[in-house]
């Protein structure tokens, strides 16, 4: 266990002494920087309206702008849900392909560590470079506190902002998970990054497949589709189906990528 | 029971073989020198004694341990410097060698203490602090040799350690060698076959993945039928003349 914890910071060193963490930092924080301020536009927009003809008289999906919860932040999280599908591949690439690339792979595979611990190990540094990415997104919802008011109560229904914020770290630690296996099959790391995005993504978009077939298929392919596995949880809703079936998606990546290490000895 | 056993070990490829039937062991406290052409199959061998290959056919002994069966025992007693030095160029030789040592499962409280050490027998204390990627190929390959030294493990192998590195300060890892003789035991590979004469008692000359020779160094003249002052180097041409 304590050796998966020296891996573990040894990631984290290497990704905070190097620029790709920070220009990843810089992509978050630029584009949910830039939507935030769509949303917020739009926001106001509405919220002008509504004082004109009154809510009752605008159309049912500007119901979500009556308050800055569901008309900000839970589309917010939506929006850094998107941002984290295309930058956690080049946070992840690196985890196994520039070990074998630089033949340190070598050294971690003659030591006494055992493949459970390395894998262990360097997932925990993916998840705390992860966190660190979508813990600059916190900002949003402060500032909102910080400078909003409302006519009830408070500015934000914090309960939903933190599950919905629960819901994008989870979709980050996921995205790290798969993107650490693909690294784990390539020496190269653009073709991890590259890999990862092209599973990561279809299987976001999966819904847009099941119109076009019959059940039970349709079903199935509504249920795997990342993309309505996250829309309840995002909006705070408690789904703990949804839980599941993350936390599954990451223990079979976690298993996957610990039977790649493993192979090495049955080459 | 010796310290390295290894028998009739084979490691094939789809199309060809790398090393075939090779059968050798090396006492506790012995240095034995490995010497081939390039592509012999040295570095395959070193891989397989150290876990990171599996053997076709054949095993491989470490301290009584079956190398295949119980990799972690092996792992933990064995210190290996590869071809290619295993350097983390983004991190500073200070905090590579500690990461290493926590990897080797150094007691945490005699780290700091065992990373001075190594650091001091291979001379890179003057770039404890400097980023890897930023040294010369001598003191990158220093450091090579600094982690295969960490935790002082009783069997050390060595491939090709004094690459890269200049005249004095290879003097320096052949002293430093031969003051580990006796208390570890060692497999260094290597091309200079001087070196080869200075440090070790036996040899194992292998081309094409065969053993062409294997005894003393003093008995190999005789056994393969030259004169006695004939030199290494040209028993090794001869014998891998094919």
């Amino acid at each position: 266990m304590r050796t998966a914890l020296a891996i573990a910071r040894k990631e984290l060193s290497i990704y905070f002494t190097t620029p790709w963490a920070y220009v990843v930092f810089t992509a978050m924080v630029a584009l949910s920087s830039f939507f935030f301020m769509g949303l917020l536009q739009t926001f106001q927009e509405v919220q002008e309206m509504a004082q004109a003809v009154g809510w009752n008289k605008l159309p049912e999906d500007l119901a979500a702008y009556r308050n800055l919860t569901d008309g900000v932040v839970v589309q917010l999280w939506g929006v850094v849900l998107i941002v984290t599908l295309f930058v956690a591949p080049f946070l992840s690439m690196r985890l196994f392909a520039e070990e074998k690339r630089n033949k340190t792979f070598e050294l971690l595979m003659t030591t006494p560590v055992r493949p459970f611990e390395l894998v262990l190990g360097k997932y925990l540094g993916g998840l705390g470079i992860i966190s660190a990415t979508l813990g600059l997104t916190i900002v949003f919802p402060l500032l909102l506190s910080a400078f909003g008011s409302s006519s009830s109560g408070a500015v934000l229904e914090w309960p939903t902002v933190l599950l919905g914020y629960g819901a994008v770290l989870l979709w980050g630690a996921t995205c790290m998970a798969v993107g650490m296996f693909i690294s784990a099959l390539t020496e190269s790391q653009m073709v991890a990054a590259l890999l990862t995005f092209a599973v990561m993504l279809p299987w976001m978009l999966l819904r847009g497949l099941a119109a076009g077939v019959e059940e039970p298929l349709r079903s199935l392919i509504n249920y795997l589709a990342f993309d309505s596995q996250l829309s309840n949880l995002i909006k705070g809703v408690l789904d703990l189906k949804a839980l599941v079936f993350f936390l599954s998606v990451i223990l079979f990546s976690l298993l996957l990528t610990h039977r790649t290490v493993e192979a090495q000895r049955w080459a | 029971m010796a310290m390295i056993e290894v028998q009739n070990l084979t490691k094939r490829y789809r199309d060809r073989s790398a090393i075939e039937g090779l059968t050798f062991s090396v006492n506790e406290g012995e240095i034995l020198g490995f010497l081939g052409p390039n592509g012999a199959g040295k570095s395959t061998t070193m891989k397989i004694l150290t876990g990171f290959l599996p053997p076709s056919q054949g095993t491989a002994k470490v301290a009584g341990f079956d190398v295949f069966e119980q990799p972690l025992e092996v792992k933990r007693r064995i210190g290996y410097l590869p071809e290619t030095p295993p350097l983390y160029p983004e991190m500073t030789v200070r905090g590579y060698l500690k990461f290493v040592a926590e990897l080797k499962k150094v007691p945490g409280h005699g780290r700091k203490a065992e990373v001075e050490r190594v650091a001091g027998l291979t001379g890179v204390t003057e770039v404890m602090d400097r980023v890897i990627q930023n040294l010369s190929k001598g003191y990158k390959q220093r450091v090579g040799i600094a982690q295969a030294l960490l935790g002082s493990p009783p069997v050390l192998i060595l491939d090709e350690p004094t690459e890269g590195l200049d005249p004095s300060q290879r003097a320096d890892v052949r002293s430093l060698i031969r003051g580990l003789a006796g208390k570890h035991t060692l497999i260094l590979s290597t091309h200079i076959l001087p070196e080869v004469t200075m440090t070790c008692e036996k040899v194992l000359i292998i081309n094409q993945g065969k053993m062409v020779a294997y005894d003393e160094i003093k008995k190999l003249a005789s056994v393969h039928g030259q004169a006695e002052n004939v030199s290494l180097e040209e028993i090794f041409i001869k014998l891998t003349a094919a």
